[in-house]
């Protein structure tokens, strides 16, 4: 990529609430760049040099990206609304806007590169002839429709070169005047605010930084077919201006064809990475869904072996379906053996087909109680999927990492199984507004059917009432 | 379904106690392309059942020249590791069909899907 100077510039990442220090891990290891979290839940920083842009898009762990214009640790809002929002607007004239403006259009080279390389899939209008070719069943053909908006960016796993195709179309009016030909640039502000000592709402900040921005450069407004969005986050006294680099979220990435609670590729991501997966793991997904850890897995740590398996038609079907796409994708990019470590089953979580202690990870999206499922089952399933997760799993070097929402009845069916599981780590996260805990746990070093718990099911618990409640930890 | 999977897999029908391993009908095979990795290989093979294996590659015509006996020092054979890794997770079966040993229980294998599901009686 050629760049005429190399300059410095921060970088600013949104990431699932709870894995900030997975995604600074992250960070250090693929970019060498210490990473900042900020009090802001769910954002880091970080520097880097701006020839380091395409190994940026290959970070796993977030969810979106932007450059940071200028951050304010400690920003002085004046006490009325009017004279603090005649602040902001007289902000935006004196703010260095020249790295961060280059980063973005650098941005925009790299990603019409790789539209171009996508070629034909880009301009597909009809998003269920997916569908048609695969010969997918009924069931799975009513999520085809998403396809096409949902086809993530997919900036990662770039290793070649930028070589311009010929011949192939432009994505389309995004890209005028992101290369330097004449046309105006279009524009939005978007404003996060958080914080309760603020005499403005965001959006009065974003109308009012908005249209101060737009004084200032000549670009035009507009909400839905923007070139530009330009970032205001407030959170109490901190204040970060930024240039956001990703349209899509980058979270739904691997999964074209999606179901009712699809987990978000970067959470998928965090709770892998908790796992540490090792050279020849059997790692196994009891209630796969869509596919989305299994295959998340299959990509980013491609020398264990990822099972994923579910109860429902449709679920397999799908993550079938979602191993199919990214292996044709593999193939259409020509680089190497295109075949991924993993493998689809159906099956029943509480009587799982599997030779006992064969497994050497479990890492789960359990149904939570108010999206899929109920509470009452949760109650009596739990119990049952621990156990039988404790048959399959290695004892002493088995783990497991569940997702939960339904943290009451989660606690309560573990604190019976303490012959079988070790409470580890507990990461606590936000999915959709909900909070949901990450339980990290070993699996104790005993043989499965030598502990009261496991050969008793009708056993009364002991301390029952008291394992209800859990305190936040982290 | 892959081979590797295959080893895994065991009949829990009611009373069972033989239902392992599953035997398999095969109607449509496929080999695809993964990567090879010697250190990956080198390590499950101490988790498989070999025998199973290689019963398994003889079912769904793969078998070749893959040794009935593990080979000593395999560690370092990377030849053998290849044929290996090929049996492993290379050689998938699409369409077909898995016995349970002792019951005769067939659970079909369609799209590479095996359905393990059990019928009420069966749990």
């Amino acid at each position: 990529m050629t760049v005429c100077c190399q300059f410095t510039v921060t970088m600013g990442a949104t990431v699932p609430t709870g894995f900030e220090h997975c995604a600074a891990e992250e960070v250090r290891e693929k970019l060498g760049a210490e990473a900042k979290i900020s009090k802001d839940r769910g954002r880091i920083y970080f520097q880097m040099s701006s020839d380091s842009l395409p190994l940026v898009h290959q970070l796993r762990s977030v969810d979106n990206l932007f450059v940071v214009v200028k951050e304010y640790v400690d920003y002085q809002f004046k006490d009325s609304k009017e004279e603090t929002l005649k602040d902001l607007q007289d902000l935006a004239s004196k703010l260095p806007w020249t790295n961060p403006l280059e980063v973005w259009k650098l941005n925009n080279v790299l990603k019409k590169r790789r539209w171009r390389r996508r070629g034909a899939n880009v301009s597909r209008p009809n998003p269920s002839s997916d569908g048609a070719k695969e010969g997918t069943q009924e069931g799975a053909a009513d999520t085809e429709t998403q396809s096409l908006e949902a086809e993530p960016e997919q900036p990662g796993r770039v290793e070649e070169d930028y070589e311009d195709n010929q011949g192939q179309q432009d994505k389309g009016s995004a890209e005028t005047g992101a290369e330097g030909t004449p046309g105006v640039l279009k524009f939005r502000v978007t404003c996060n605010r958080a914080g309760d000592k603020h005499s403005f709402t965001s959006n009065e900040a974003a109308r009012d930084f908005g249209g101060a921005v737009q004084e200032f450069f000549q670009w035009k407004a507009d909400m839905t077919k923007f070139d530009v969005e330009v970032l205001l986050n407030i959170h109490n006294n901190e204040v970060v201006i930024g240039v956001a680099l990703t349209e899509e979220s980058l979270h739904r990435r691997n999964i074209s064809h999606f179901g009712p609670t699809t987990l978000r590729s970067t959470l998928a991501y965090g709770m892998l990475r908790l796992c540490k997966p090792q050279v020849s793991d059997v790692i196994i997904d009891p209630m796969c869904g869509t596919g989305a850890i299994p295959l998340e897995g299959a990509l980013e740590w491609k020398h264990s072996y990822y099972l994923a398996g579910d109860n429902n038609d449709q679920a397999v079907n799908r993550t079938v379906n979602n191993v199919a796409h990214i292996h044709r994708k593999r193939q259409e990019k020509g680089c190497g053996p295109w075949g991924l470590p993993i493998d689809t089953v159906q099956w029943n979580l509480c009587r799982l087909p599997l030779k006992t202690a064969s497994v050497d990870i479990i890492i789960t999206d359990m149904p939570f109680g108010k999206r899929m499922g109920s509470k009452k089952r949760n109650w009596d399933l739990y119990p049952s999927c621990l156990r039988e997760m404790a048959r399959v799993c290695r004892p002493g070097t088995g783990k497991a990492v569940l997702l939960t929402q339904d943290k009451k009845c989660f606690a309560k069916a573990l604190s019976r199984m303490g012959g079988l599981w070790r409470k580890s780590h507990t990461v606590w996260v936000n999915i959709g507004g909900l909070h949901a805990g990450v339980y990290l746990l070993k699996r104790v070093a005993s043989a499965f059917g030598e502990t009261p718990e496991d050969t008793d099911e009708r056993r009364d618990p002991r301390g029952a009432e008291t394992a209800g409640e859990e305190k936040e930890e982290n | 379904m892959k081979l590797l999977t295959h080893n895994m897999l065991t009949s829990h029908v009611k009373g069972v106690t033989k239902g392992y391993p599953l035997l398999i009908k095969a109607t449509e095979v496929k080999v695809s392309e993964v990567e090879f990795n010697p250190q990956f290989v080198s390590r499950m093979i101490p988790k498989l059942e070999w025998s199973a294996l290689v019963q398994a590659a003889e079912e769904v015509g793969h078998l070749n020249d893959l040794p009935t006996e593990l080979l000593p020092d395999y560690e370092n054979n990377e030849e053998f590791l290849r044929k290996v890794h090929r049996v492993l997770l290379e050689v998938e079966v699409l369409e077909g069909s898995l016995r349970c040993p002792e019951s005769g229980r067939e659970f079909p294998i369609s799209r590479g899907i095996p359905n393990m599901l059990l019928n009420e009686d069966e749990a």
